[in-house]
């Protein structure tokens, strides 16, 4: 080549190459990486794609991003994206991983962010009992998104059918039991029950072993509390429903909150303990079935004392975003009362912020008014590292009484021991 | 003339395999090195404060201890499984019938279908209510249950997993004793018959014989893959009913992820890596002689 060709080839790379770099894409937009896997759930996906389009719309120079996980993994390809310092900037979870990302640093401390907003002031727009999931040795790290109190969910028509009132559903367990037993019939069983293992099996546990009385920790949180007569009373109940009342579809270590909310769709059980988004998907799972005429909405009976639990969803904001200030405003802005209440229209969550809950909309929906009216007795599960791995001990536990292999009485007593460790309990 | 060669000659061939090198650093080693690093740190620590904690607590744990019985078992009778399926398979698929490469291609299928699919599929399969396998063996035998718990019986859930991964995993044993049988010389065969040998004796003293060599690795190779099983366990019974079905890696998977103990879980990982290298050895032998 000719040196003055060669030159002119030289100097075209280098201002092509000036140009690319100094050139900016039309719109400079910061993009926020919106985590969750409700992305991949009907009707939820309706809320977030309402939310998307709004809040890029009104926000130019930020643009919310899909960013799909899934419900099983969720947490497992959030640790791995933090570890690699590449996490979503908003991810989506429920409560229980709240002390184990702190203890990592994988969730960010908003506490600067919501002192700017007028600390315990903007806090105030929330119920502070739901607020508690997010705190964690005196840091703020979400801000409560739903609250999810366990309710009876059952069939008036199956009730109808099996001679009971439908505006009369069981309130003490030994009527719950009687219920189920009467409307085991035709084909059909009385009762869905998760007996699978997730977590769903372990907060299903949670109204009845709390209702006997029992506790799953000795009160100064250090030792396990499961070899009292109420913590094996409420066990015994949960795992009877099932081996001796064989009011439960036979398969049930197999059931996960899915399988019996379809068992729930297709009407091969009449009641299940329930989330306030079940009767949404239990509709999305039967088009042909009309879920607000037919079901209903209950508290869970009661033991010797009421108490039912709850599952908190909330997002977090990961301390590796690049966009901080921008990741807060799209956070900021899901939490809003119009976007928490569209979520309640769409979705059937029940918000977290006192304003949505006391709305009319919620106080006219037929089965909001019961989920609500439920929630101040939600019990709170202890914030600790160890949580995971009492649940898992329990879930064990729950699943060798369901098939045989321990009696109530052994798996109850195995979980103490495997809590006590999980504790560092000699 | 000086004929000595340029240092570019000398190191050319290190360069060509320096990519493939560098990415086998990056992908295997690195992690290695930090999975190794992690399980002698203390629960929650960092740095190089290095410690034999979470070994010695590896050594004092009894759901360990029983993963790790589930886990030989599983790998055991998988193995027996997929070589006898296997096996016969391939005399069958050796044999000159119409329609043999159809045929062939048909059993391969079972490999084809990814471990979390397959998993599903059959936990479909074995639903006591909504399964197909009830009511076809209640139409066949009408006394067999409607409603038979297999996913749920403590008897029967680890065998139906292992027969889940029987079926999923014997393709690739079949492959390996395919080529071995096409490789037995037929002379072997004419003379065995010429000499009076039925198919029974042809059977141990040729094939059995020439397929030797190809067994032991196809085995080899076969254990370390059925040690390191995941998705189909976890998706079929999550380890469950209780812990009969739990198996390490999906003890690790949940040590990692959801009690998030990473250093305990790593440890763990180790002790896996070192038993597998231990069961390895015949078959790295093996190839070291026959090189």
């Amino acid at each position: 080549m000719r040196q003055s060709n060669r030159w002119w080839v030289v100097a075209s790379l280098i201002v092509g190459i000036a140009v690319l770099l100094t050139t900016s894409p039309a719109a400079a937009q910061v993009k926020i990486r919106f985590q969750t896997w409700h992305w991949g759930e009907t009707p939820w996906v309706k809320a977030l794609e309402a939310f998307q389009q709004d809040f890029n719309k009104a926000n130019p120079g930020i643009e919310v991003v899909r960013d799909e996980s899934r419900l099983a993994d969720k947490e497992s390809v959030y640790t791995t994206q933090s570890q690699a310092k590449a996490a979503a900037d908003i991810a989506h979870f429920m409560h229980r991983p709240i002390p184990l990302f702190a203890e990592r640093g994988y969730i960010m401390d908003l506490t600067p962010f919501i002192e700017k907003e007028g600390g315990q002031k903007f806090l105030a727009q929330w119920d502070q009992h739901a607020l508690e999931v997010c705190k964690y040795k005196g840091k703020i790290y979400c801000l409560t998104d739903f609250v999810n109190p366990m309710t009876l969910l059952y069939n008036t028509v199956h009730y109808k059918e099996a001679g009971l009132d439908p505006t009369t559903p069981p309130a003490t367990w030994d009527q719950f039991v009687d219920y189920a037993k009467k409307l085991t019939r035709a084909g059909r069983y009385g009762l869905g029950l998760i007996g699978g293992r997730s977590d769903s099996l372990f907060m299903r546990l949670h109204p009845f072993f709390w209702g006997a009385g029992a506790e799953y920790l000795t009160p100064d949180g250090k030792r396990s509390a499961l070899d009292t007569p109420e913590a094996l009373e409420g066990f015994r109940f949960y795992v009877e429903l099932f081996t001796k009342h064989k009011v439960v579809p036979p398969g049930v270590v197999e059931q996960g909150a899915q399988d019996v909310r379809t068992q729930m769709a297709h009407e091969k059980v009449s009641m299940s303990i329930a989330v306030p988004q079940a009767p949404g998907i239990i509709q999305a799972l039967n088009p042909n079935m009309k879920v607000r005429e037919v079901m209903a909405a209950a508290p869970v009976p009661v033991g010797k004392k009421r108490v039912t639990a709850a599952e908190y969803g909330l997002r977090v904001i990961s301390p590796y975003t690049k966009n901080p200030e921008a990741a807060w405003k799209v956070y900021k802005a899901w939490h809003e009362k119009d976007v928490q209440l569209r979520n309640f229209k769409i979705a059937g969550v029940l918000s977290a912020r006192l304003d949505v809950k006391t709305s009319p909309d919620m106080a006219n929906d037929t089965f909001a008014k019961v989920y609500a009216s439920q929630a101040p007795y939600a019990k709170l599960e202890p914030l600790i590292p160890e949580w995971p791995k009492i649940g898992d001990a329990m879930i064990t536990a729950v699943q060798e009484a369901f098939s045989g292999i321990k009696t109530p009485e052994q798996a109850l007593r195995d979980a103490h021991i495997a809590t006590n460790r999980a504790l560092g309990v000699q | 003339m000086a004929t000595g060669r340029t240092w570019h000659d000398r190191h050319l061939g290190y360069m060509f395999v320096l990519p493939a090198t560098l990415m086998l650093v990056a992908v295997l080693v690195f992690p290695a090195f930090i999975t190794l690093k992690l399980s002698l740190t203390p629960d929650g620590g960092s740095g190089w404060a290095l410690t034999l904690t979470q070994y010695r607590k590896a050594f004092g744990d009894p759901v360990l201890f029983q993963t790790f019985k589930n886990t030989f078992s599983f790998v055991a009778w998988s193995l027996v499984g997929h070589l006898v399926l296997g096996l016969a398979l391939a005399l069958a698929l050796n044999q000159a019938l119409p329609g043999q490469t159809f045929f062939r291609l048909v059993a391969l299928i079972p490999w084809t279908i990814p471990d979390v699919v397959a998993g599903i599929i059959f936990r479909w399969v074995l639903n006591p209510i909504s399964g197909s396998l009830n009511p076809l063996l209640h139409a066949i035998f009408p006394g067999f249950p409607a409603e038979f718990q297999w996913l749920s019986s403590p008897t029967l859930a680890f065998p139906s997993v292992i027969f889940a991964n029987i079926w999923r995993g014997y393709p690739l044993v079949m492959v390996m004793l395919l080529a071995g049988l096409m490789a037995i010389p037929r002379e072997l065969y004419e003379a065995a018959e010429v000499d009076g040998a039925g198919r029974l004796k042809r059977f141990f003293h040729v094939t059995l014989p020439g397929l030797s060599t190809i067994i032991l690795i196809a085995l080899a190779l076969d254990m370390v893959w059925e040690f390191r099983r995941f998705a189909l366990v976890l998706t079929m019974t999550g380890g469950g009913p209780g812990t009969l079905t739990e198996v390490l890696s999906t003890l690790v998977y949940k040590s990692y992820f959801q009690f998030f103990t990473f250093e305990y879980a790593s440890a763990m990982a180790i002790l896996m890596s070192v038993v597998l290298f231990v069961l390895s050895l015949p078959y790295i032998v093996l190839v070291g002689r026959e090189r």
